[in-house]
C-alpha cells in the first residue's frame, strides 16, 4: 500500500521519534501509526533501539576523576586570585 | 587622538583599551561581589560529569582517555565560564567543549579509515547495513530481541559503527539533544546530522539483529526468555 500514509510515516519516522516534527505533522504520523500494524511495529523497533542505547550508555564517573577535577578547579582558582 | 563618544575614559586609557574590548566586562564583574565563580561552576557544571564521562567513553573507547577528556573539558569550561551566558543551555555548551576537545586532541591518535569521508560513502561501502524488508512477525521479534540484548552487546555494536554516526546517535538518543543542538555541537548542517543519525541507527539495528541471531536469541517470533546468566541491571 502506498496511498495509506505508510510512505510518509516511514519516511518521517525517525524525525517523529526524535520529536523533530511540527505538531500537525507529528499528529498525522501518530494517527497513521495507531491505525497501521506495520508502522506500529516499525516505530516500536525504533523506540526499543533508543531504549537499548540509553540503557547501555549509563555510566558513573570514577570517584577519583571527580576528586581530581575538583582539586584542579581549586588550584586554577587560587592561581587566578593570586594574580 | 580624541574620542568624542567616550567621555568617561581619559585619552590614555581609551588608547590602551582600544585593542582589548574584553576589559570592560571583566572589570565590571570583578567589582561586583558575585557568588564565587568556582562555587557556581561546581554547582552547575559538575553534575554533568557522569554524562560527560559516558559520552567520553563512547568517543575515546577507553576509560583512561575518557577520564582525561573529561578533566580537560572541565578545565576549559571553567576557564571560559565567564563567557557562558547564564540561562542558556549549559549541557549543550559543555558538550560542545567536550566534542571539540575530543576532535582536536584524541581523534588524531585514532586510526579511522573512514575519517573525513564517512558522509560521502554509500551504505554498501560501509558494510553491515543490509536494508532488509521484513515482515511483521520478524519485526516484532526483532524488537523483542533488541530489548533483551545485554548492555555489552549494545556497547560493542556502538563501537562498531563509524564515529560520526555513533556520536550523532549518542547525542540524539542518550542525551536527547535536538537536531539543531547536535548540529551546533558537531559543527555540521542539520541535514548531515539527520543523515548520520539515520544511518547510524540503521547500522546499529542491523548489528544488533545479527548479534541476536548469532547468539540464538529468539528472532523467529517466539517469546523466548533471555538466558538466565547473571542478573539484568535495571
Amino acid at each position: 500500500m502506498t496511498d495509506c500514509g505508510c510512505d510518509k510515516a516511514k519516511a518521517e519516522l525517525e524525525e517523529y521519534l526524535h520529536n523533530e516534527l511540527a505538531k500537525t505533522d507529528a499528529a498525522d504520523i501518530a494517527e497513521h501509526i495507531a491505525n497501521c500494524g506495520d508502522c506500529t511495529d516499525e516505530a516500536h523497533v525504533g523506540v526499543v533501539l533508543t531504549q537499548a542505547v540509553q540503557r547501555a550508555c549509563r555510566e558513573t564517573a570514577p570517584s577519583d576523576l571527580r576528586d581530581q577535577v575538583l582539586l584542579t578547579l581549586r588550584t586554577l582558582q587560587s592561581n587566578h586570585s593570586a594574580v | 587622538m580624541t574620542t568624542s563618544k567616550d567621555d568617561t575614559a581619559t585619552p590614555t586609557e581609551s588608547g590602551a583599551v582600544a585593542s582589548e574590548p574584553v576589559t570592560a566586562p571583566v572589570t565590571a564583574e570583578s567589582d561586583t561581589p558575585v557568588v564565587d565563580v568556582r562555587t557556581l561552576f561546581e554547582a552547575q557544571a559538575i553534575p554533568f560529569m557522569d554524562q560527560l564521562y559516558a559520552a567520553g567513553l563512547r568517543m575515546t573507547r577507553n576509560p583512561s582517555d575518557a577520564a582525561d577528556l573529561v578533566q580537560e573539558t572541565f578545565v576549559k569550561a571553567f576557564a571560559a565560564f565567564a563567557q557562558f551566558q547564564q540561562g542558556t543551555n549549559l549541557k549543550a555548551w559543555l558538550y560542545r567543549i567536550l566534542t571539540n576537545t575530543f576532535i582536536n586532541n584524541y581523534r588524531k591518535k585514532q586510526r579511522d579509515p573512514y575519517q573525513g569521508t564517512i558522509d560521502e560513502l554509500e551504505d554498501w561501502q560501509l558494510g553491515g547495513a543490509q536494508s532488509v524488508t521484513q515482515g511483521r512477525s520478524t519485526r516484532s521479534a526483532e524488537a523483542e530481541a533488541i530489548d533483551h540484548l545485554p548492555d555489552s552487546a549494545v556497547k560493542n555494536a556502538l563501537q562498531g559503527i563509524p564515529e560520526d554516526f555513533r556520536m550523532a546517535v549518542y547525542f540524539a538518543d542518550v542525551e536527547g539533544f535536538s537536531y539543531q543542538e547536535i548540529a551546533d555541537i558537531m559543527k555540521t548542517p542539520v541535514g548531515t546530522v539527520m543523515s548520520r543519525l539515520h544511518r547510524g541507527r540503521r547500522m546499529l539495528r542491523d548489528l544488533l539483529s545479527e548479534y541476536a541471531i548469532e547468539r540464538g536469541i529468539n528472532t523467529s517470533g517466539l517469546r523466548a526468555k533471555p538466558a538466565t546468566t547473571g542478573s539484568k541491571k535495571k
